[in-house]
Protein backbone atom coordinates (compact mmCIF):
# COMPACT_ATOMS: atom_id res chain seq x y z
CA UNK A 1 0.00 0.00 0.00
CA UNK A 2 1.27 3.60 -0.62
CA UNK A 3 0.09 6.95 -0.48
CA UNK A 4 0.13 9.59 -2.76
CA UNK A 5 0.48 13.03 -1.56
CA UNK A 6 0.31 16.31 -4.45
CA UNK A 7 1.40 19.47 -2.95
CA UNK A 8 0.37 23.12 -4.07
CA UNK A 9 0.19 21.77 -7.80
CA UNK A 10 -0.02 24.86 -10.34
CA UNK A 11 0.25 24.23 -13.85
CA UNK A 12 -0.35 27.03 -16.40
CA UNK A 13 -0.56 26.89 -19.97
CA UNK A 14 0.90 30.55 -21.23
CA UNK A 15 -0.93 32.57 -18.38
CA UNK A 16 -3.98 30.14 -18.77
CA UNK A 17 -3.89 28.43 -15.19
CA UNK A 18 -5.03 25.11 -15.26
CA UNK A 19 -4.33 24.05 -11.84
CA UNK A 20 -3.52 26.24 -9.29
CA UNK A 21 -2.45 25.02 -5.69
CA UNK A 22 -4.17 22.03 -5.86
CA UNK A 23 -3.48 19.81 -2.34
CA UNK A 24 -4.59 16.23 -1.86
CA UNK A 25 -3.26 14.10 0.20
CA UNK A 26 -4.83 10.39 -0.77
CA UNK A 27 -3.72 7.79 2.03
CA UNK A 28 -2.95 4.68 1.44
CA UNK A 29 -5.64 1.80 0.60
CA UNK A 30 -8.02 4.90 -0.43
CA UNK A 31 -10.50 5.10 -3.00
CA UNK A 32 -10.10 8.83 -4.15
CA UNK A 33 -12.34 10.39 -6.54
CA UNK A 34 -12.00 12.98 -8.45
CA UNK A 35 -15.38 15.36 -9.56
CA UNK A 36 -15.74 18.58 -11.27
CA UNK A 37 -17.47 20.13 -14.08
CA UNK A 38 -15.75 19.65 -17.65
CA UNK A 39 -12.59 21.63 -17.75
CA UNK A 40 -12.46 21.54 -13.97
CA UNK A 41 -8.68 20.10 -14.51
CA UNK A 42 -9.56 16.62 -13.39
CA UNK A 43 -7.53 14.56 -16.28
CA UNK A 44 -4.77 17.39 -16.49
CA UNK A 45 -4.30 16.25 -12.45
CA UNK A 46 -3.82 12.64 -13.74
CA UNK A 47 -1.30 13.68 -16.49
CA UNK A 48 0.40 15.52 -14.37
CA UNK A 49 0.57 12.95 -11.74
CA UNK A 50 1.67 10.03 -14.16
CA UNK A 51 4.26 12.51 -15.93
CA UNK A 52 2.90 13.53 -19.21
CA UNK A 53 2.64 16.80 -18.16
CA UNK A 54 5.10 18.63 -15.92
CA UNK A 55 3.66 20.80 -13.69
CA UNK A 56 4.86 24.69 -13.14
CA UNK A 57 5.24 24.18 -9.45
CA UNK A 58 4.36 21.91 -6.76
CA UNK A 59 5.50 18.50 -5.95
CA UNK A 60 4.33 14.63 -6.34
CA UNK A 61 5.31 12.92 -3.98
CA UNK A 62 4.61 8.31 -4.00
CA UNK A 63 5.16 7.36 -0.28
CA UNK A 64 7.69 10.63 0.18
CA UNK A 65 9.73 9.86 -3.24
CA UNK A 66 9.13 12.75 -5.37
CA UNK A 67 7.97 11.61 -8.64
CA UNK A 68 7.62 15.29 -10.25
CA UNK A 69 10.46 15.66 -12.10
CA UNK A 70 10.74 11.86 -13.60
CA UNK A 71 9.67 10.92 -17.28
CA UNK A 72 6.22 9.41 -17.49
CA UNK A 73 7.72 5.85 -18.23
CA UNK A 74 9.63 6.41 -14.99
CA UNK A 75 6.58 7.33 -12.48
CA UNK A 76 5.10 3.73 -14.25
CA UNK A 77 7.80 2.17 -13.52
CA UNK A 78 7.86 3.37 -9.62
CA UNK A 79 3.75 1.88 -9.13
CA UNK A 80 1.81 4.34 -11.08
CA UNK A 81 -0.68 2.48 -13.60
CA UNK A 82 -3.11 4.55 -15.31
CA UNK A 83 -6.13 4.17 -17.53
CA UNK A 84 -7.43 6.44 -20.35
CA UNK A 85 -10.55 8.40 -20.85
CA UNK A 86 -10.65 6.54 -24.75
CA UNK A 87 -9.39 3.21 -24.39
CA UNK A 88 -5.40 2.90 -25.31
CA UNK A 89 -5.57 -1.05 -26.31
CA UNK A 90 -2.73 -1.87 -28.40
CA UNK A 91 -4.36 -2.68 -32.33
CA UNK A 92 -2.56 -5.54 -33.81
CA UNK A 93 -2.44 -7.18 -30.77
CA UNK A 94 -4.82 -9.95 -28.78
CA UNK A 95 -6.34 -9.28 -25.16
CA UNK A 96 -3.46 -11.84 -23.44
CA UNK A 97 -0.77 -9.52 -25.67
CA UNK A 98 -1.93 -6.02 -24.66
CA UNK A 99 -2.10 -7.39 -20.85
CA UNK A 100 1.22 -9.12 -21.48
CA UNK A 101 2.62 -5.77 -22.51
CA UNK A 102 1.74 -4.33 -19.29
CA UNK A 103 4.19 -6.36 -17.53
CA UNK A 104 7.02 -4.81 -19.30
CA UNK A 105 9.07 -3.60 -16.28
CA UNK A 106 8.36 -7.24 -14.77
CA UNK A 107 10.03 -8.82 -17.38
CA UNK A 108 13.73 -8.83 -18.50
CA UNK A 109 14.62 -10.30 -21.72
CA UNK A 110 17.03 -8.07 -23.76
CA UNK A 111 16.66 -7.22 -27.20
CA UNK A 112 19.64 -10.16 -27.98
CA UNK A 113 18.21 -12.90 -25.65
CA UNK A 114 14.82 -12.61 -27.31
CA UNK A 115 16.81 -12.21 -31.02
CA UNK A 116 18.49 -15.55 -30.22
CA UNK A 117 15.74 -16.95 -28.20
CA UNK A 118 17.36 -17.83 -25.17
CA UNK A 119 15.30 -21.07 -22.99
CA UNK A 120 15.23 -18.53 -20.73
CA UNK A 121 13.11 -16.10 -22.50
CA UNK A 122 10.64 -19.04 -23.60
CA UNK A 123 10.16 -19.72 -19.44
CA UNK A 124 9.53 -15.84 -18.97
CA UNK A 125 7.13 -15.61 -21.60
CA UNK A 126 5.43 -18.62 -20.13
CA UNK A 127 5.39 -17.32 -16.48
CA UNK A 128 4.13 -13.69 -18.48
CA UNK A 129 1.26 -15.23 -20.19
CA UNK A 130 0.31 -17.25 -17.01
CA UNK A 131 0.42 -14.29 -14.56
CA UNK A 132 -1.68 -11.79 -17.65
CA UNK A 133 -4.15 -14.69 -17.44
CA UNK A 134 -4.79 -14.72 -13.82
CA UNK A 135 -5.55 -10.58 -14.15
CA UNK A 136 -7.56 -11.33 -16.92
CA UNK A 137 -9.78 -13.56 -14.59
CA UNK A 138 -9.26 -11.01 -11.94
CA UNK A 139 -11.05 -8.24 -14.02
CA UNK A 140 -13.76 -11.20 -15.53
CA UNK A 141 -12.63 -11.15 -19.10
CA UNK A 142 -10.88 -13.97 -19.24
CA UNK A 143 -12.35 -16.03 -22.03
CA UNK A 144 -11.39 -13.28 -24.37
CA UNK A 145 -8.06 -13.65 -24.43
CA UNK A 146 -7.50 -14.89 -27.78
CA UNK A 147 -9.74 -11.75 -29.33
CA UNK A 148 -8.62 -9.21 -30.88
CA UNK A 149 -8.76 -5.71 -28.00
CA UNK A 150 -10.62 -3.73 -30.98
CA UNK A 151 -13.57 -6.41 -31.58
CA UNK A 152 -14.42 -5.50 -27.70
CA UNK A 153 -16.94 -2.92 -26.92
CA UNK A 154 -15.67 -0.16 -24.69
CA UNK A 155 -16.62 -1.08 -21.06
CA UNK A 156 -14.43 -4.65 -21.69
CA UNK A 157 -11.72 -2.66 -23.45
CA UNK A 158 -11.30 -0.44 -20.29
CA UNK A 159 -11.73 -3.50 -18.09
CA UNK A 160 -8.88 -5.04 -20.34
CA UNK A 161 -6.84 -1.45 -19.86
CA UNK A 162 -7.54 -2.27 -15.84
CA UNK A 163 -6.08 -5.68 -16.07
CA UNK A 164 -2.72 -4.38 -18.41
CA UNK A 165 -1.90 -1.99 -15.76
CA UNK A 166 -2.87 -4.21 -12.71
CA UNK A 167 0.07 -6.95 -14.38
CA UNK A 168 2.29 -4.16 -13.40
CA UNK A 169 1.72 -4.42 -9.43
CA UNK A 170 1.24 -0.51 -9.38
CA UNK A 171 0.86 0.99 -6.00
CA UNK A 172 -1.55 3.39 -6.97
CA UNK A 173 -3.84 3.24 -9.97
CA UNK A 174 -4.90 6.46 -11.89
CA UNK A 175 -8.50 5.98 -13.74
CA UNK A 176 -9.75 8.73 -15.95
CA UNK A 177 -13.86 8.13 -15.82
CA UNK A 178 -13.95 3.77 -16.43
CA UNK A 179 -17.43 4.10 -15.95
CA UNK A 180 -18.24 6.26 -19.30
CA UNK A 181 -20.47 4.08 -21.35
CA UNK A 182 -21.70 1.29 -19.01
CA UNK A 183 -25.49 0.24 -17.91
CA UNK A 184 -26.03 0.12 -14.86
CA UNK A 185 -25.42 -3.18 -14.22
CA UNK A 186 -22.14 -2.73 -15.21
CA UNK A 187 -21.26 0.06 -13.23
CA UNK A 188 -22.35 -1.80 -10.02
CA UNK A 189 -19.99 -4.48 -11.13
CA UNK A 190 -17.26 -2.26 -11.51
CA UNK A 191 -17.71 -0.66 -8.16
CA UNK A 192 -17.08 -4.19 -6.95
CA UNK A 193 -14.26 -5.04 -8.71
CA UNK A 194 -12.32 -1.40 -7.87
CA UNK A 195 -13.14 -2.75 -4.29
CA UNK A 196 -11.28 -6.04 -5.34
CA UNK A 197 -8.45 -4.15 -6.65
CA UNK A 198 -8.35 -2.50 -3.39
CA UNK A 199 -8.69 -4.70 -1.09
CA UNK A 200 -7.12 -8.13 -2.56
CA UNK A 201 -4.54 -6.26 -4.39
CA UNK A 202 -4.01 -3.40 -2.09
CA UNK A 203 -3.20 -0.75 -4.13
CA UNK A 204 -4.25 2.58 -3.34
CA UNK A 205 -7.03 4.00 -6.62
CA UNK A 206 -7.36 7.86 -8.00
CA UNK A 207 -10.37 7.77 -10.13
CA UNK A 208 -11.94 10.82 -11.88
CA UNK A 209 -15.15 9.79 -12.61
CA UNK A 210 -19.16 11.52 -13.91
CA UNK A 211 -21.08 9.20 -13.19
CA UNK A 212 -21.78 10.36 -9.29
CA UNK A 213 -23.66 6.53 -8.38
CA UNK A 214 -20.06 4.97 -8.54
CA UNK A 215 -18.32 7.68 -6.66
CA UNK A 216 -20.42 7.96 -3.67
CA UNK A 217 -20.80 4.73 -3.48
CA UNK A 218 -17.51 3.31 -3.48
CA UNK A 219 -14.90 6.26 -2.56
CA UNK A 220 -14.10 6.93 0.73
CA UNK A 221 -13.29 10.38 -0.12
CA UNK A 222 -13.74 12.69 -2.84
CA UNK A 223 -12.07 15.49 -4.40
CA UNK A 224 -13.85 18.96 -5.72
CA UNK A 225 -12.47 20.39 -8.16
CA UNK A 226 -13.76 23.59 -10.65
CA UNK A 227 -11.37 25.93 -12.96
CA UNK A 228 -8.29 23.99 -11.51
CA UNK A 229 -9.13 24.88 -8.24
CA UNK A 230 -9.92 22.65 -5.30
CA UNK A 231 -12.79 23.67 -3.92
CA UNK A 232 -13.95 20.68 -1.55
CA UNK A 233 -12.43 17.35 -0.32
CA UNK A 234 -14.05 14.91 2.30
CA UNK A 235 -16.12 11.99 2.35
CA UNK A 236 -19.24 11.27 0.15
CA UNK A 237 -21.89 12.54 2.48
CA UNK A 238 -20.20 15.79 3.56
CA UNK A 239 -19.60 16.03 -0.29
CA UNK A 240 -23.13 16.05 -1.55
CA UNK A 241 -24.07 18.21 1.64
CA UNK A 242 -21.81 21.04 0.34
CA UNK A 243 -23.82 23.69 -1.07
CA UNK A 244 -20.49 25.05 -2.98
CA UNK A 245 -20.23 21.64 -4.65
CA UNK A 246 -23.96 21.70 -5.21
CA UNK A 247 -23.77 24.94 -7.08
CA UNK A 248 -20.35 24.28 -8.30
CA UNK A 249 -21.10 21.39 -10.32
CA UNK A 250 -24.06 18.77 -9.47
CA UNK A 251 -26.60 21.87 -9.76
CA UNK A 252 -25.54 23.69 -13.08
CA UNK A 253 -24.14 20.44 -14.63
CA UNK A 254 -26.69 18.07 -16.66
CA UNK A 255 -24.08 15.41 -14.46
CA UNK A 256 -26.28 15.21 -12.34
CA UNK A 257 -29.05 13.42 -14.14
CA UNK A 258 -27.07 10.95 -13.83
CA UNK A 259 -27.06 10.46 -10.04
CA UNK B 1 -17.00 -13.89 -9.53
CA UNK B 2 -18.07 -10.40 -11.25
CA UNK B 3 -18.11 -10.78 -15.22
CA UNK B 4 -18.65 -7.61 -16.97
CA UNK B 5 -18.56 -9.75 -20.24
CA UNK B 6 -21.31 -9.52 -22.31
CA UNK B 7 -21.33 -13.64 -23.63
CA UNK B 8 -18.46 -15.12 -23.64
CA UNK B 9 -18.19 -16.03 -26.78
CA UNK B 10 -15.85 -19.01 -28.22
CA UNK B 11 -12.81 -17.65 -29.25
CA UNK B 12 -12.08 -17.87 -33.12
CA UNK B 13 -8.59 -20.09 -32.09
CA UNK B 14 -10.47 -22.75 -31.69
CA UNK B 15 -12.08 -23.33 -34.80
CA UNK B 16 -9.08 -22.32 -36.42
CA UNK B 17 -7.30 -25.44 -35.23
CA UNK B 18 -9.65 -28.22 -37.03
CA UNK B 19 -8.54 -26.51 -40.26
CA UNK B 20 -5.10 -28.12 -40.39
CA UNK B 21 -1.86 -26.30 -39.48
CA UNK B 22 -0.89 -27.58 -42.57
CA UNK B 23 -1.50 -24.25 -44.57
CA UNK B 24 0.08 -22.46 -41.49
CA UNK B 25 2.76 -19.66 -41.55
CA UNK B 26 5.51 -22.13 -39.95
CA UNK B 27 5.11 -24.69 -42.54
CA UNK B 28 4.56 -22.21 -45.30
CA UNK B 29 7.63 -20.88 -44.46
CA UNK B 30 9.73 -24.29 -44.01
CA UNK B 31 8.47 -24.76 -47.44
CA UNK B 32 9.83 -21.58 -48.84
CA UNK B 33 13.47 -21.66 -47.08
CA UNK B 34 13.49 -25.72 -48.57
CA UNK B 35 12.66 -23.97 -52.25
CA UNK B 36 15.57 -21.31 -51.96
CA UNK B 37 18.00 -24.41 -50.68
CA UNK B 38 16.99 -26.36 -53.82
CA UNK B 39 16.97 -23.77 -56.48
CA UNK B 40 20.69 -23.33 -57.46
CA UNK B 41 20.54 -27.48 -57.72
CA UNK B 42 18.01 -27.12 -60.30
CA UNK B 43 18.46 -23.42 -61.63
CA UNK B 44 20.18 -21.21 -64.20
CA UNK B 45 23.00 -18.95 -63.09
CA UNK B 46 20.20 -16.01 -63.81
CA UNK B 47 17.86 -17.25 -61.53
CA UNK B 48 20.58 -18.28 -58.79
CA UNK B 49 20.99 -14.01 -59.26
CA UNK B 50 17.23 -13.34 -58.56
CA UNK B 51 16.86 -15.96 -56.17
CA UNK B 52 20.06 -14.39 -54.27
CA UNK B 53 18.78 -11.16 -54.59
CA UNK B 54 15.49 -11.86 -53.13
CA UNK B 55 16.87 -13.26 -49.84
CA UNK B 56 18.60 -10.14 -49.49
CA UNK B 57 16.04 -8.24 -50.01
CA UNK B 58 14.07 -10.61 -48.01
CA UNK B 59 16.54 -9.28 -45.21
CA UNK B 60 16.30 -6.02 -45.98
CA UNK B 61 12.06 -5.88 -45.81
CA UNK B 62 11.99 -7.92 -42.45
CA UNK B 63 14.31 -5.24 -40.94
CA UNK B 64 12.41 -2.10 -42.42
CA UNK B 65 9.30 -4.04 -41.06
CA UNK B 66 10.58 -3.92 -37.74
CA UNK B 67 10.98 0.46 -37.62
CA UNK B 68 8.11 0.86 -40.38
CA UNK B 69 5.61 -2.03 -39.23
CA UNK B 70 6.27 -2.69 -35.73
CA UNK B 71 7.41 0.48 -34.58
CA UNK B 72 5.66 2.70 -36.88
CA UNK B 73 8.55 5.21 -37.46
CA UNK B 74 7.98 6.38 -40.98
CA UNK B 75 11.43 6.54 -41.45
CA UNK B 76 12.90 6.75 -45.50
CA UNK B 77 16.68 5.96 -44.15
CA UNK B 78 16.60 2.35 -45.20
CA UNK B 79 17.55 2.65 -48.66
CA UNK B 80 20.54 4.93 -47.92
CA UNK B 81 21.63 2.42 -44.99
CA UNK B 82 21.61 -0.19 -47.36
CA UNK B 83 23.76 1.70 -49.74
CA UNK B 84 25.94 2.63 -46.45
CA UNK B 85 26.26 -1.20 -45.56
CA UNK B 86 27.27 -1.76 -49.57
CA UNK B 87 30.16 0.56 -49.34
CA UNK B 88 31.33 0.05 -45.81
CA UNK B 89 31.90 -3.68 -46.96
CA UNK B 90 32.52 -2.92 -50.38
CA UNK B 91 35.51 -0.23 -49.39
CA UNK B 92 36.34 -2.36 -46.39
CA UNK B 93 37.30 -5.25 -48.88
CA UNK B 94 38.62 -2.94 -52.23
CA UNK B 95 40.82 -0.48 -49.95
CA UNK B 96 41.03 -1.91 -46.52
CA UNK B 97 41.97 -5.30 -47.76
CA UNK B 98 39.90 -7.03 -45.33
CA UNK B 99 38.62 -10.67 -46.23
CA UNK B 100 34.60 -10.70 -46.99
CA UNK B 101 34.25 -12.41 -43.73
CA UNK B 102 35.41 -9.82 -41.64
CA UNK B 103 34.14 -6.71 -43.79
CA UNK B 104 30.63 -7.90 -43.62
CA UNK B 105 30.66 -7.69 -39.72
CA UNK B 106 32.70 -4.49 -39.70
CA UNK B 107 30.56 -2.97 -42.37
CA UNK B 108 27.40 -4.00 -40.65
CA UNK B 109 28.93 -2.16 -37.65
CA UNK B 110 29.17 1.07 -39.48
CA UNK B 111 25.64 0.80 -40.75
CA UNK B 112 24.71 0.59 -37.57
CA UNK B 113 26.72 3.82 -36.30
CA UNK B 114 25.69 5.75 -38.96
CA UNK B 115 21.93 4.70 -38.49
CA UNK B 116 22.31 5.67 -34.67
CA UNK B 117 23.79 8.79 -36.12
CA UNK B 118 20.65 9.22 -37.93
CA UNK B 119 17.77 8.21 -35.37
CA UNK B 120 19.14 10.39 -32.82
CA UNK B 121 17.91 14.00 -33.92
CA UNK B 122 15.37 11.98 -35.57
CA UNK B 123 13.77 10.53 -32.02
CA UNK B 124 12.02 13.93 -31.48
CA UNK B 125 10.37 13.50 -34.83
CA UNK B 126 7.19 11.97 -36.01
CA UNK B 127 5.49 11.05 -39.03
CA UNK B 128 6.31 13.86 -41.77
CA UNK B 129 8.86 15.64 -39.86
CA UNK B 130 10.44 12.01 -39.72
CA UNK B 131 10.14 11.43 -43.12
CA UNK B 132 10.97 14.79 -44.32
CA UNK B 133 14.16 14.36 -42.23
CA UNK B 134 15.23 11.06 -43.24
CA UNK B 135 14.31 11.70 -47.39
CA UNK B 136 17.02 14.55 -46.41
CA UNK B 137 19.42 11.89 -44.97
CA UNK B 138 18.81 9.91 -47.81
CA UNK B 139 19.52 12.99 -50.55
CA UNK B 140 22.12 13.96 -48.53
CA UNK B 141 23.97 9.88 -48.50
CA UNK B 142 23.37 9.83 -52.00
CA UNK B 143 25.09 12.93 -52.96
CA UNK B 144 28.38 11.46 -50.44
CA UNK B 145 28.16 8.53 -52.49
CA UNK B 146 28.51 10.82 -55.56
CA UNK B 147 30.77 13.23 -54.72
CA UNK B 148 33.07 12.13 -52.33
CA UNK B 149 35.21 10.60 -54.31
CA UNK B 150 38.61 10.49 -52.81
CA UNK B 151 36.73 7.35 -50.70
CA UNK B 152 33.64 6.41 -52.83
CA UNK B 153 34.90 5.90 -56.19
CA UNK B 154 32.37 8.68 -56.96
CA UNK B 155 29.66 8.46 -59.72
CA UNK B 156 31.31 5.12 -61.26
CA UNK B 157 31.40 2.90 -58.02
CA UNK B 158 33.89 0.36 -58.00
CA UNK B 159 34.61 -3.14 -58.55
CA UNK B 160 35.41 -5.70 -56.43
CA UNK B 161 37.63 -9.11 -57.24
CA UNK B 162 34.46 -11.95 -56.59
CA UNK B 163 34.66 -13.23 -52.85
CA UNK B 164 36.33 -16.64 -52.23
CA UNK B 165 34.47 -19.72 -51.29
CA UNK B 166 37.17 -22.07 -52.35
CA UNK B 167 37.78 -22.26 -48.34
CA UNK B 168 34.75 -24.18 -48.22
CA UNK B 169 34.49 -25.53 -51.49
CA UNK B 170 31.91 -23.66 -53.25
CA UNK B 171 31.96 -21.68 -56.35
CA UNK B 172 31.71 -17.83 -55.25
CA UNK B 173 28.07 -17.55 -56.67
CA UNK B 174 26.99 -20.90 -54.42
CA UNK B 175 28.69 -19.91 -51.73
CA UNK B 176 27.09 -16.34 -51.77
CA UNK B 177 23.81 -17.47 -52.61
CA UNK B 178 23.77 -19.85 -48.94
CA UNK B 179 25.49 -17.24 -47.37
CA UNK B 180 22.52 -15.05 -47.69
CA UNK B 181 20.20 -18.22 -47.30
CA UNK B 182 21.67 -18.58 -43.88
CA UNK B 183 21.85 -15.11 -43.00
CA UNK B 184 18.23 -14.61 -43.78
CA UNK B 185 16.78 -17.58 -42.37
CA UNK B 186 18.69 -16.70 -38.98
CA UNK B 187 17.64 -12.65 -39.27
CA UNK B 188 13.77 -13.67 -39.79
CA UNK B 189 13.96 -16.23 -36.71
CA UNK B 190 15.43 -13.58 -34.38
CA UNK B 191 13.10 -11.01 -35.86
CA UNK B 192 9.79 -13.68 -35.14
CA UNK B 193 11.98 -13.93 -31.32
CA UNK B 194 11.93 -10.20 -30.68
CA UNK B 195 8.53 -9.79 -31.88
CA UNK B 196 6.84 -12.10 -29.83
CA UNK B 197 8.95 -10.90 -27.01
CA UNK B 198 8.61 -7.88 -24.51
CA UNK B 199 10.73 -5.66 -26.95
CA UNK B 200 8.35 -6.83 -29.42
CA UNK B 201 5.70 -5.70 -27.41
CA UNK B 202 7.06 -2.43 -26.46
CA UNK B 203 7.54 -1.53 -30.25
CA UNK B 204 3.92 -2.51 -30.71
CA UNK B 205 3.08 -0.52 -28.05
CA UNK B 206 4.91 2.30 -29.06
CA UNK B 207 3.26 2.08 -32.83
CA UNK B 208 -0.13 2.66 -31.19
CA UNK B 209 -0.03 5.21 -28.34
CA UNK B 210 3.09 6.49 -27.09
CA UNK B 211 1.37 7.91 -24.45
CA UNK B 212 -0.33 4.42 -23.30
CA UNK B 213 3.42 3.16 -23.78
CA UNK B 214 4.40 5.46 -21.04
CA UNK B 215 1.95 4.44 -19.14
CA UNK B 216 3.00 1.08 -19.05
CA UNK B 217 6.75 2.18 -18.20
CA UNK B 218 8.01 1.70 -21.81
CA UNK B 219 10.79 4.00 -22.47
CA UNK B 220 9.95 5.81 -25.65
CA UNK B 221 13.32 6.93 -26.57
CA UNK B 222 14.76 3.98 -25.60
CA UNK B 223 13.08 1.46 -27.47
CA UNK B 224 13.28 3.98 -30.44
CA UNK B 225 16.85 3.34 -30.34
CA UNK B 226 16.22 -0.51 -30.41
CA UNK B 227 14.14 -0.04 -33.84
CA UNK B 228 16.34 1.78 -35.34
CA UNK B 229 19.65 -0.15 -34.33
CA UNK B 230 17.66 -3.03 -35.25
CA UNK B 231 16.85 -2.13 -38.82
CA UNK B 232 20.39 -0.95 -39.29
CA UNK B 233 21.80 -4.08 -38.59
CA UNK B 234 19.12 -5.76 -41.24
CA UNK B 235 20.15 -2.93 -43.76
CA UNK B 236 24.06 -3.84 -43.03
CA UNK B 237 24.38 -7.02 -43.69
CA UNK B 238 21.67 -6.83 -46.61
CA UNK B 239 24.02 -4.00 -48.12
CA UNK B 240 27.05 -6.20 -47.76
CA UNK B 241 25.78 -9.49 -49.26
CA UNK B 242 24.38 -7.14 -52.09
CA UNK B 243 28.36 -5.77 -52.67
CA UNK B 244 29.21 -9.56 -52.04
CA UNK B 245 26.62 -10.50 -54.89
CA UNK B 246 27.16 -7.90 -57.95
CA UNK B 247 30.84 -7.01 -56.73
CA UNK B 248 30.04 -3.86 -58.01
CA UNK B 249 28.70 -1.01 -56.19
CA UNK B 250 27.73 2.26 -57.58
CA UNK B 251 25.76 5.38 -55.94
CA UNK B 252 22.24 5.00 -58.12
CA UNK B 253 21.18 1.87 -56.39
CA UNK B 254 20.58 3.48 -53.56
CA UNK B 255 18.47 6.38 -54.88
CA UNK B 256 14.29 7.06 -53.83
CA UNK B 257 13.48 3.66 -56.05
CA UNK B 258 15.57 2.14 -53.82
CA UNK B 259 13.03 3.27 -50.46
CA UNK B 260 10.17 3.27 -52.96
CA UNK B 261 10.84 -0.65 -53.16
CA UNK B 262 11.23 -1.41 -49.63
CA UNK B 263 8.39 0.35 -48.64
CA UNK B 264 6.47 -1.78 -51.07
CA UNK B 265 7.64 -5.24 -49.89
CA UNK B 266 6.40 -4.22 -46.25
CA UNK B 267 3.02 -2.27 -46.93
CA UNK B 268 2.48 -5.47 -49.79
CA UNK B 269 3.08 -7.72 -47.16
CA UNK B 270 0.94 -5.94 -44.53
CA UNK B 271 2.40 -3.72 -41.95
CA UNK B 272 4.03 -5.63 -39.20
CA UNK B 273 4.07 -9.40 -40.68
CA UNK B 274 7.20 -10.75 -40.99
CA UNK B 275 6.00 -13.21 -43.07
CA UNK B 276 4.44 -10.60 -45.49
CA UNK B 277 7.34 -8.80 -45.76
CA UNK B 278 9.07 -11.83 -46.66
CA UNK B 279 6.43 -12.78 -48.58
CA UNK B 280 6.37 -9.66 -50.57
CA UNK B 281 9.95 -9.35 -51.02
CA UNK B 282 10.06 -12.58 -52.78
CA UNK B 283 6.94 -11.41 -55.25
CA UNK B 284 8.22 -8.06 -55.92
CA UNK B 285 12.16 -9.30 -56.54
CA UNK B 286 10.56 -11.42 -58.93
CA UNK B 287 8.17 -8.79 -60.73
CA UNK B 288 11.14 -6.41 -60.94
CA UNK B 289 13.48 -8.81 -62.92
CA UNK B 290 9.94 -9.63 -65.28
CA UNK B 291 9.25 -6.19 -65.75
CA UNK B 292 13.70 -5.75 -66.52
CA UNK B 293 14.24 -3.59 -69.49
CA UNK B 294 10.89 -1.67 -68.88
CA UNK B 295 12.46 0.62 -66.37
CA UNK B 296 9.39 3.22 -66.45
CA UNK B 297 6.94 0.32 -66.45
CA UNK B 298 8.97 -1.04 -63.03
CA UNK B 299 8.60 2.36 -61.45
CA UNK B 300 5.17 3.10 -62.14
CA UNK B 301 4.41 -0.09 -61.59
CA UNK B 302 5.81 -0.03 -58.04
CA UNK B 303 3.63 3.06 -57.50
CA UNK B 304 0.47 1.75 -58.33
CA UNK B 305 1.16 -1.28 -56.57
CA UNK B 306 1.44 0.85 -53.48
CA UNK B 307 -1.09 3.29 -54.58
CA UNK B 308 -3.66 0.17 -54.80
CA UNK B 309 -2.37 -1.67 -51.75
CA UNK B 310 -2.85 1.31 -49.52
CA UNK B 311 -6.37 2.25 -50.54
CA UNK B 312 -8.00 -1.49 -50.84
CA UNK B 313 -5.95 -3.83 -48.98
CA UNK B 314 -3.98 -1.76 -46.33
CA UNK B 315 -4.15 -5.05 -44.27
CA UNK B 316 -1.84 -6.42 -47.07
CA UNK B 317 -0.76 -10.19 -48.45
CA UNK B 318 -1.06 -10.88 -44.82
CA UNK B 319 -4.31 -9.92 -44.59
CA UNK B 320 -5.66 -12.05 -47.17
CA UNK B 321 -3.59 -15.18 -45.87
CA UNK B 322 -5.15 -14.97 -42.77
CA UNK B 323 -8.73 -14.53 -44.26
CA UNK B 324 -8.14 -17.59 -46.84
CA UNK B 325 -5.95 -19.56 -44.72
CA UNK B 326 -7.94 -20.13 -41.50
CA UNK B 327 -4.35 -21.95 -39.88
CA UNK B 328 -2.31 -18.54 -40.56
CA UNK B 329 -1.49 -17.00 -37.40
CA UNK B 330 -0.09 -13.92 -37.39
CA UNK B 331 0.95 -11.83 -34.31
CA UNK B 332 1.37 -8.00 -34.25
CA UNK B 333 0.45 -7.23 -37.71
CA UNK B 334 -1.36 -4.06 -38.29
CA UNK B 335 -4.42 -5.81 -40.16
CA UNK B 336 -5.97 -3.12 -41.38
CA UNK B 337 -10.11 -2.93 -40.44
CA UNK B 338 -11.16 -6.53 -40.31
Amino acid sequence: MADLSIERLSLSFGGLAALSDVDIAVPAGEIRGIIGPNGAGKTTLLNVISGLVRPTEGEIRLDGQPLTRLKASEVAARGVGRTFQTSLLFKGMTVLENVMAGMHQGLRTSVLAAAVGLPGVLREERRARERAREALAFVGMLSFAERDGASLSFGQQRLVEIARSLVAEPKVLLLDEPAVGLSPPRVAELDELLRRIRDKRGITIIMVEHVIRLVMGVCDRITVLNSGRKIADGTPDVILADPFVKEAYLGKSSDADRA
Amino acid sequence: MVTLSNEPSAPRAIKRRNLGWLVGRRPALAVGVLLFAVLPLMANPYQVYVGNLALIYVILAVGLNILLGLAGQLSFANGALFGVGAYATGLLRLDAGLPFWLALPVGTAITVAIGLAVALPALRLRGLYLALATVAFAQFALWTFVHWDSVTHGTAGFVMAPVDFTALGLRTTTGIYYLSLVLAVLLVAAAYGIMRSRVGRALVALRESEVAAESIAVDITRTKIVAYTLTAVYAGVAGGLFAGLLNVVVPESFNLFQIVLQFCMVVVGGLGSIAGSAIAAVLLIVLQEGLRGMQDLQEIGLGLLLLGMLLFAPGGLVQALRRWLPGWTEPHSRGGDE
